[in-house]
């Protein structure tokens, strides 16, 4: 049966902007038809905001780019708060001072701003983000903080970083008093596809940043989470090693390509207002904000129309996925990795593959650590 | 009957209705971020929170447009406005 689609999407990511006062070396960004020259100007935006508006979207997540480095980011801010929505910010830090902090808070609509910090000292941070940028994040979560705004860090696993996991628990939970903070590692996608043999976990590093992070979220319960990287991997191939284990039923949505749910509830724009299906397809035009209608955009594009039927194509039918042991408990993770990596939406992700990271010697961690 | 029953209620204007499916929808605040799921009467009746209609007009309008009304149709109207109205979602109408 095919699944019921909203009229119009709840959330909206949108690339406010393509300039970042940062090249953090392994960045999903900066290589691919999402970046782009010049941003749409503040009007393009109100405009936009007010069709949202009408569509009864209510959640709006900012991203780049850098948003902070748009000059006219307060006033992108009062037309989402005056169309009703709220609004989530990330952001890279350096440049949140006191008073754009207290500007925030005041909306009374945010959600969150997530910072990206990837050590628990500056040469760590600094690495792959550039010198003296750790202490300007810092800075910027603790204006944040001061105003009593919702903040949370994003980690960026890579192989600097790899090795100084509970020092960057430690400083981000206990130090900074964060009440939580996520993790993900370097991306085969924008600069990091580059720089991926100074960036990108090897094989031996992910098996270590799986156990490691197991132990730390038995520690700090319920604090560190992840949708993509090391711990996400190590708490899905766990469970599903289990299964195999167990010869357990094959559970729903297991066996197919239903590792991504995001086209059903969220769309994203680009930078310079063509709207993709994500973020992260940014190849994917589906149109133009102010100029096509989003909401027949969202109901009928055939584009995403064709994302949403992926969760009916079996693992089964793939060469890659044949005779694996975990077909019948795995999603194929996520497309937008499976098309940087195969070039083809409609296959399961390389990178999230159990089978293949225990071929090239990977270990999972030990039964004991996730059930504490 | 409760004194409420005569006067207006009116929606909170920033309060979303997203009707998802058929048979379902939300409100959303967007000062709090709350959400609430609603069935097919209570939208009904949100949609004729204009300060126009007192709970007896809401409980008319659901026994003319609702199939296998109950009979305590006022009392249910009158628990969903009132819950509304501490959420912060309604306001009765002030004269």
């Amino acid at each position: 049966m095919a699944a019921q689609v909203m009229k119009t999407p709840r959330n909206v990511d949108i690339e406010i902007t393509s300039f970042c006062n940062l090249r953090c070396t392994y960045c999903s960004h900066f290589s691919g038809p999402g970046d782009v020259k010049e941003d749409l100007p503040l009007e393009s935006w109100l405009q936009f905001f007010t069709e949202l508006g009408r569509c009864n979207t209510m959640k709006i997540t900012l991203s780049g780019g850098e948003p902070f480095s748009r000059p006219d980011l307060r006033d992108i801010i009062l037309a989402i708060v005056a169309n009703r929505m709220r609004f989530t910010i990330l952001s890279n830090g350096t440049l949140i001072d006191d008073e754009m902090a207290a500007f925030l808070a005041e909306t009374g609509r945010c959600d969150l701003i997530q910072v990206s910090i990837d050590g628990a000292i500056d040469t760590t941070h600094d690495a792959f983000r550039g010198e003296g940028n750790f202490m300007k994040a810092i800075h910027g979560i603790h204006a944040l903080q001061a105003n009593h705004l919702p903040v949370s860090v994003r980690v960026t696993i890579h192989r600097k970083n790899v090795h100084q996991l509970d020092s960057i628990a430690r400083f981000l939970l206990e130090d900074l008093e964060l009440p939580s903070f996520s993790t993900n590692s370097a991306s085969h996608m924008g600069l990091c596809r580059k720089n991926a043999a100074q960036t990108q976990l090897t094989v031996d590093e992910h098996s270590l940043a799986m156990e490691t992070l197991l132990a730390l979220t038995a520690r700090y319960k319920g604090r560190i989470n992840a949708s993509a990287g090391p711990l996400a991997d190590a708490q899905f191939w766990l469970e599903m090693e289990h299964s195999r284990r167990e010869n357990r039923e094959q559970p729903t949505g297991r066996g197919f390509l239903t590792g991504c749910g995001g086209p059903m509830q969220t769309i994203a724009v680009r930078a310079d207002g063509v709207i993709v299906p994500c973020s992260q397809l940014c190849h994917l035009s589906l149109g133009r904000i102010n100029q096509d209608d989003l909401g027949e955009i969202w109901r009928r594009h055939p584009e995403l129309q064709s994302l949403r039927k992926r969760s009916r194509i079996s693992l089964e039918d793939f060469p890659f996925c044949r005779d694996c042991p975990y077909t019948s408990y795995c999603t194929g993770n996520c497309p937008a990795i499976a098309y940087s990596l195969t070039g083809k939406i409609d296959h399961p992700s390389p990178d999230a593959c159990l089978r293949q990271f225990l071929t090239q010697g990977g270990r999972l961690p030990e039964v004991t650590q996730i059930l504490g | 009957m409760n004194e409420h029953n005569k006067r207006g209620v009116i929606a909170n204007p920033l309060v979303i209705l997203r009707e998802e499916f058929d048979d379902r929808a939300i409100l959303f605040d967007p000062e709090t971020g709350n959400t609430f799921v609603v069935n097919p009467i209570g939208v009904l009746v949100w949609k004729h929170l204009d300060g126009h209609h007192d709970i007896d007009d809401l409980a008319d309008i659901v026994c003319e447009r609702a199939e296998a009304v109950p009979s305590d149709v006022t009392s249910h109207i009158e628990n969903f406005v009132q819950a509304a109205v501490d959420l912060g979602l309604a306001g009765y109408e002030v004269k």
